[in-house]
């Protein structure tokens, strides 16, 4: 004896699993493949390396294209298969002067040492649909390099000079409380209890959704804060991983990984005698400077740590930024309440009887507000 | 050296031919139970303390899970952390085995943990749940472990989880109290449906998760120990054996636990089981594809699976619809499914003690087919 019904459950399971994947295999276009996204959808990788916290470009093409696309559910992939990972070793700190910036304005100043990267982007183009894309599928050969006809100086780039350190000379800016020399946390190991310091929130926000960062930055820009940032630089390029080696106790470079990285000032001043600007930082993996902005004017509206704004509350901020732990919460009311429906309907109803025959304790059928009944499940 | 005389520990030297012994253990080129060993231990020392602290919520690193947070990662994870390849284990998401999440659930623990599934309440060592504690009492052998949505009683009356656990430490609670004054002030009555706020052993606020009002007298002096796990919000909290859970009330506005007037399972006929209203217009027939219930059940009447037809209690009692043509059946299906072969079987059955104090219809006060 036993219930049928078990076994149809878990059948039931399998084939919605089935239908899920004969989505992506349906019709006559070629199946992408893993390299083809990781090469030319870097974008929507990098965000789901980002928010997964696991730098992997290949297997962040992989999530990408096991969840067809979904940002949230291919970062959901990675963290699930990065928790079963052993963690090795922490990194050395490493100066972000050392930086390979591919790209890199400055809005605070016209000219710095360095010069402005534009690199590659798109910031400056008119957002027309492109038709010839379209035509490019199905055509023969290598796709025409559009720089193959530039005359590129074959010489060692410039240094550029962080402008950060430029104001930071003259004394205008306020460092933020250091964290010490005590080992830095790990949100992902322990779990983060409020007040939290500064360390966890700057991983909570790097790991964070890129659509809740931007509209809890934007939040404070529109009027609910008091940050509006003058960013003192953006960039994007690749930073030196660096690990203590094991044996010979030097510091030794492992590899990189490509990083957006976004500094600003904020003209709200700690000190009456002598005036500073706040700070503010944001760091993401791969292109996304969107979210590196963004992280920027939550991590100096956090500092300020107000409680009357969303954006400068940490704990309100902390508590919805994160992409795994909204996603799956809102999802999850698909799944059967009919307990908990059934207890509200008792009360409902009940309240209703004795509303109805008219003695309901206080102010019984005056009052013609919607019966809200507190279950939050 | 024969089979038999193996020794039992593997020698420190044969590293590798460990980790293939192991590797044979569950879903291949995972742990065992598929969290690390260091994550099981520190889950299992969070509910030592909860343990030792009734009610307090211990802060743990929840660890992110092949299911999504909020459908039960943290349940998972606290299964799955005392889960031992003897155990028998059960999974019922709002008081059914087949629901699908359940079913996926149990399908993890099975392929990472190798243990036992039972669909049977007296069967299991541990029994993981979404809001339903079981009709049949569950004894000092077995664990509940509750899935836990929202953690905190106070969320209620106030957002900062700071602000709450300072509440905790010094036991202050005047803001509940305030806000169930205000709703007896506004409906002449408490308005809370589940996730009724309960004090433990008297000194910790606990939030017993979404289970109804109905499941909340059986965690007061219970055999079992109860597990509270939170995932996304990477709590856990317990209710050990023999502990005061005491529901929150006033003397003049006392608790109560959902009534079901003359209302009967339309299946197995109990009338002191918790029930849950079934739409017939909703009925459809048979399961293809994967249409099927979200409980799982295909479609079939009230999500009970029949396995041999329609039987004696079904026929008899099915065109009995209540008064509004709305039919009740009983939430939990695995003791439903006893009830139609055997519908006056005690929910101590299987216990050598008779009258087991297990919420409604057990107390002293209710029996005699009092209505609750």
């Amino acid at each position: 004896m036993g219930y049928v019904a078990v076994t149809a459950g878990e059948e039931i399971i399998e084939r919605a699993a089935d239908l899920f994947e004969k989505q992506r295999l349906d019709g006559d276009a070629e199946t992408l493949s893993v390299v083809q996204l990781e090469g030319q959808l870097e974008r929507l990788t990098a965000q789901a390396a980002s928010e997964g916290g696991l730098y992997a470009p290949r297997l962040a093409a992989l999530a990408v294209k096991q969840a067809q696309g979904d940002t949230v559910e291919a970062s959901f992939l990675l963290r699930a298969y990065r928790s079963t990972l052993e963690r090795w070793d922490e990194t050395v700190t490493v100066d972000h002067g050392e930086l390979f910036a591919t790209r890199r304005v400055s809005p605070a100043y016209k000219d710095v040492p360095g010069g402005q990267l534009l690199g590659p982007t798109k910031d400056y183009t008119q957002r027309l649909l492109d038709f010839d894309l379209e035509a490019e599928d199905g055509r023969e050969g290598e796709p025409d390099d559009p720089t193959a006809e530039w005359d590129v100086a074959d010489e060692d780039p410039e240094t550029v000079t962080n402008v950060m350190a430029i104001l930071r000379e003259e004394g205008l800016v306020e460092e933020p409380a250091a964290v010490g020399e005590t080992e830095p946390s790990d949100t992902t190991r322990t779990p983060v209890t409020h007040p939290a310091g500064r360390d966890e929130v700057l991983q909570e926000l790097a790991r964070g959704e890129t659509g809740a960062l931007t509209a809890l930055g934007y939040s404070a820009l529109r009027g609910y804060g008091q940050v509006h940032p003058t960013l003192a630089e953006v960039r994007v390029g690749r930073l030196p991983v660096k690990i203590e080696h094991p044996y010979t106790g030097e510091v030794v470079t492992v590899t990189d990984v490509e990083v957006s990285e976004s500094e600003a000032v904020v003209p709200v001043y700690a000190k009456r005698d002598d005036p500073q600007f706040a700070f503010g930082y944001g760091l993401t993996f791969g292109r996304n400077e969107r979210k590196a902005i963004a992280m920027t004017i939550l991590d100096a509206s956090i500092q300020l740590d107000g409680r009357d704004e969303p954006a400068e509350n940490p704990e309100f901020v902390l508590d919805v930024i994160d992409g795994m732990d909204s996603f799956g919460f809102i999802e999850h009311l698909k799944l059967p309440h009919y307990v908990t429906f059934q207890s509200i309907l008792d009360r409902i109803r009940s309240i209703r009887e004795r509303t109805l025959e008219g003695d309901g304790g206080a102010n019984s059928g005056s009052d013609p507000a919607p019966t809200e009944v507190e279950t939050d499940d | 050296m024969t089979e038999t005389d193996r020794p039992e520990t593997t020698p420190t030297d044969a590293v590798d031919s460990a980790l293939e012994s192991l590797s044979d253990d569950g879903l291949e080129g995972y742990n065992y139970a598929y969290l690390d060993e260091h994550t099981k231990r520190e889950v299992r020392r969070s509910i030592l303390k909860a343990i030792a602290v009734p009610g307090h919520q211990v802060p743990y690193a929840s660890r992110p899970m092949p299911l999504a947070r909020g459908w039960g990662t943290g349940g998972i994870q606290a299964s799955l952390s005392i889960l031992g390849p003897e155990d028998t284990f059960k999974v019922i998401d709002q008081g059914a085995d087949e629901s699908v999440n359940a079913a996926n659930i149990r399908r993890l623990a099975t392929e990472t943990a190798g243990v036992e599934t039972t669909t049977d309440t007296t069967d299991a060592d541990v029994i993981q749940t979404r809001h339903r504690i079981p009709e049949e009492v569950v004894t000092d052998d077995q664990i509940l472990v509750l899935q836990v949505p929202i953690t905190d009683a106070l969320r209620t009356v106030d957002s900062s989880d700071a602000a709450n656990r300072r509440r905790h430490a010094h036991k202050n609670y005047g803001k509940m109290w305030v806000h169930l004054y205000e709703n007896v002030v506004e409906w002449g009555e408490i308005n809370i449906a589940a996730r009724y706020p309960t004090m433990v052993a008297g000194r910790y606020l606990m939030d017993p998760s979404p289970i109804p009002r109905w499941d909340v007298p059986k965690l007061d002096d219970a055999d079992a120990l109860f597990v509270f796990a939170a995932g996304r919000e990477a709590r856990i909290y317990a209710v050990p054996p023999h502990t005061a859970v005491e529901p929150l009330a006033f003397e003049d506005r006392s608790f109560q636990v959902e009534r079901f007037p003359d209302q009967a399972c339309d299946v197995c006929g109990s009338t002191d089981t918790y029930l849950t209203e079934v739409d017939d217009a909703s009925e459809s027939a048979g399961s293809t594809g994967s249409r099927g219930g979200i409980d799982g059940s295909g479609g079939s009447r009230g999500g009970i699976d029949d396995d041999g037809g329609s039987d004696a209690a079904e026929t008899e009692t099915g065109s009995d619809a209540g008064d509004d043509g709305r039919r009740y059946v009983c939430n939990d299906t695995s003791f439903c499914h006893k009830r139609r072969s055997n519908p006056d079987l005690p929910r101590d059955h299987h216990l050598d003690r008779d009258d087991v104090d297990w919420g409604p219809g057990t107390t002293a006060a209710d029996r005699g087919g009092e209505s609750t």
